[in-house]
């Protein structure tokens, strides 16, 4: 009798594709639970779908639109591209639909509204895709030919990976946080270490994160190279979605005697300070103390990877009866509508706005060159976000460090990357 | 079926905003084939330059046909086809690297164009010299030092037919028919 022990990622897969096993690198066929695209890509989607001569959308109630990277508008070029999304919702009767004001950054919206469930199979037009693999789902990003090709059929084709288990263990108090593990992790694996692998993330430090912390773990696994990034369901996970659904989910998990590719272990304890990702690359990981005092123009707080609610409040903290420093700017946006209602209500963005920073309703913003926040040249910034690379949110000769909430915020006090250390007990 | 061209070595981790620019994102109109087309290839690669990974004079003597030869982690980053697309309507005929990020593997053949992650064939090549593909017996040959590589690609069964037909909306309008 064959070895029949599956990683979770393999039982997935395998459920989808309606086989007993999958094994690593073996092609696979895969029914499609959910199918998520945005404004950046969701027109293109839309044209490429109309070129394939479909009728129908295959399951109006599978598939999820939300208007986020762009909005609001700046200009007409965005305003069709919106445009021509909304014609597509409506005309094959696209059942869930994120208007700008009602949404907010698609892989938040996707989770706290219960659209991703335990051991669903998730695509979106977006590598952060991954991000819904905190939920115990198989999530991943594909192009906008395969979404059409997705949103015909609900069949997408997947190399089965192999599975990298990263268990980590150890407290993580403040000024740490789940930023600051990922980036860790990403130092060890570097940009590729986890190429067409699931990078699986266990152990007592997981289990001891809100949902909310584990999100930002999954949501960087792209970083590494992997195909998704994946947490089992616990009680919290269960939690977590019967607040988002009303209904407490069945769950799928991996056998415990499945076979990893590979198992990293962490110790937090090795994590003595908070660490920044320096230009040009998520990967490129120092302790914050290597390039604390560099001058920064702009720091932002925000993004699908730490614009949550206890991202806004660790760095509210920080925030709260200081000034942003006269020589650099703050930008602060919650990653969807419920945290920014949530953040009003609790007086974080009043706090915010009295420190001197601009506020802004929930957008991916200045994560990327899109819209807003963009940096001229030479300019530096540290941000929330999660990615780096030249140019990528701005001339090309701009710089990005990667940071948490905590580190971010302190910084922008400041002026210079600092260590939020320095603000315990103020 | 077999592809040959002329060599352009690049290094490791060329992502996607060095391909292709969040600020161009939004222009284009994907409805007008040519338009598009011109469209991405003026503004593709817009912030390649000058970028260590990526060879001299690659973008202004890029001509149809040449196959781009690169260290790991070709096409880092996000989901945007635009990515693979500047590289197509550059003319790069095919993309053989250490290896190739996930997304950009599966875009790139989506658009009709190969890509072929080889472990250690980076170390093999050169610019300037001729690469020659035949997908029949997966061989690669550097037909200006004579060395020859063997690959193997986990794809689905139907790819090469997708290659032929021309990219993966091509291949479905024909299974329509």
């Amino acid at each position: 009798m064959p070895d029949m022990a599956m990683t979770l990622v393999e039982k997935i897969l395998a459920r989808s594709c309606g086989r007993e096993k999958v094994v690593p690198d073996e092609i696979v066929d895969l029914n499609v639970d959910l199918a998520m695209t945005h404004d950046a890509l969701g027109a293109h989607t839309a044209a490429k779908f109309e070129q394939l001569g479909a009728e129908n959308v295959w399951d109006p109630s599978k598939v999820v639109v939300i208007l986020d990277h762009y909005v609001p508008n700046k200009d007409v070029d965005t305003a069709k591209k919106c445009q021509n999304i909304r014609r597509f919702v409506q005309k094959y009767g696209i059942q869930h639909y994120y208007e700008v004001g009602r949404g907010g950054i698609c892989h938040q919206v996707l989770l706290e509204n219960g659209h991703v469930l335990p051991g669903m199979v998730v695509v979106g037009t977006d590598s952060h895709t991954t991000t819904a693999g905190a939920a115990g789902a198989f999530a991943a990003g594909i192009g906008v030919d395969e979404m059409a090709v997705v949103l015909k059929s609900g069949k997408v084709w997947e190399r089965v990976p192999n599975t990298i288990l990263v268990e980590i263990d150890g407290t993580l108090a403040f000024p740490l946080s789940s930023k600051d593990l990922i980036l860790w992790i990403l130092s060890k694996l570097g940009v590729s270490g986890a190429l067409f692998a699931t990078i699986q993330f266990t152990g007592t430090t997981v289990s001891h994160l809100s949902v909310d912390s584990r999100i930002t773990l999954t949501n960087m696994a792209i970083e590494a190279g992997a195909t998704n990034g994946i947490i089992e369901p616990d009680e919290k996970t269960l939690d977590y979605l019967k607040n988002a659904t009303g209904e407490i989910p069945n769950c799928v998990h991996g056998d415990p005697d499945a076979h990893f590719a590979r198992r990293i272990s962490i110790n937090t304890e090795d994590i003595k300070e908070p660490l920044v990702a320096a230009p040009p690359s998520p990967a490129n990981v120092v302790p914050v103390g290597r390039v604390e005092g560099t001058h920064i123009d702009q720091a932002f707080v925000g993004s699908c990877t730490n614009g949550r609610l206890e991202d806004l409040q660790i760095a509210e903290r920080i925030i709260r009866g200081r000034r942003v420093h006269s020589d650099t700017r703050l930008i602060v946006i919650p990653a969807s509508q419920r945290i920014y209602e949530a953040a009003c209500e609790q007086g974080l963005l009043a706090s915010f706005v009295r420190a001197g920073a601009a506020v802004s309703t929930p957008t991916c913003g200045p994560c990327m060159e899109s819209h807003m926040g963009v940096l001229g040249p030479g300019e530096v910034s540290i941000a929330t976000s999660n990615r780096n690379f030249p140019g990528r949110a701005g001339d090309p000769t701009s710089e990005i460090y990667l940071a948490s909430p905590a580190t971010v915020a302190a910084s922008a006090v400041e002026g210079q990357i600092t260590n939020p250390k320095r603000f315990l007990g103020k | 079926m077999i592809i040959k061209g002329k060599v352009w070595k690049f290094g490791a981790d060329i992502d996607t905003d060095e391909l292709f620019a969040g600020r161009h994102l939004m222009g284009g109109d994907e409805t007008n084939a040519e338009a598009y087309q011109e469209f991405i290839s003026g503004s593709g690669l817009s912030q390649a330059r000058n970028r260590s990974n990526v060879p001299d004079g690659f973008l202004e003597n890029v001509r149809r046909g040449d196959i781009i030869v690169a260290e790991e982690n070709f096409g880092i980053g996000s989901s945007r086809q635009q990515a693979a697309e500047t590289l197509k309507f550059k003319g790069i005929a095919a993309v053989v690297a250490d290896s190739v990020h996930r997304i950009f593997f599966r875009n790139f053949w989506n658009l009709g164009c190969p890509a072929l992650d080889v472990p250690g064939i980076s170390k093999g090549f050169s610019t300037g010299q001729e690469i020659q593909i035949d997908f029949g017996s997966a061989k690669i040959r550097n037909c200006t030092t004579g060395e020859q590589f063997d690959y193997h690609l986990c794809v689905p069964p139907w790819f090469m037919n997708m290659l032929k037909a021309g990219g993966l909306i091509p291949y479905h309008r024909s299974m329509n028919r």
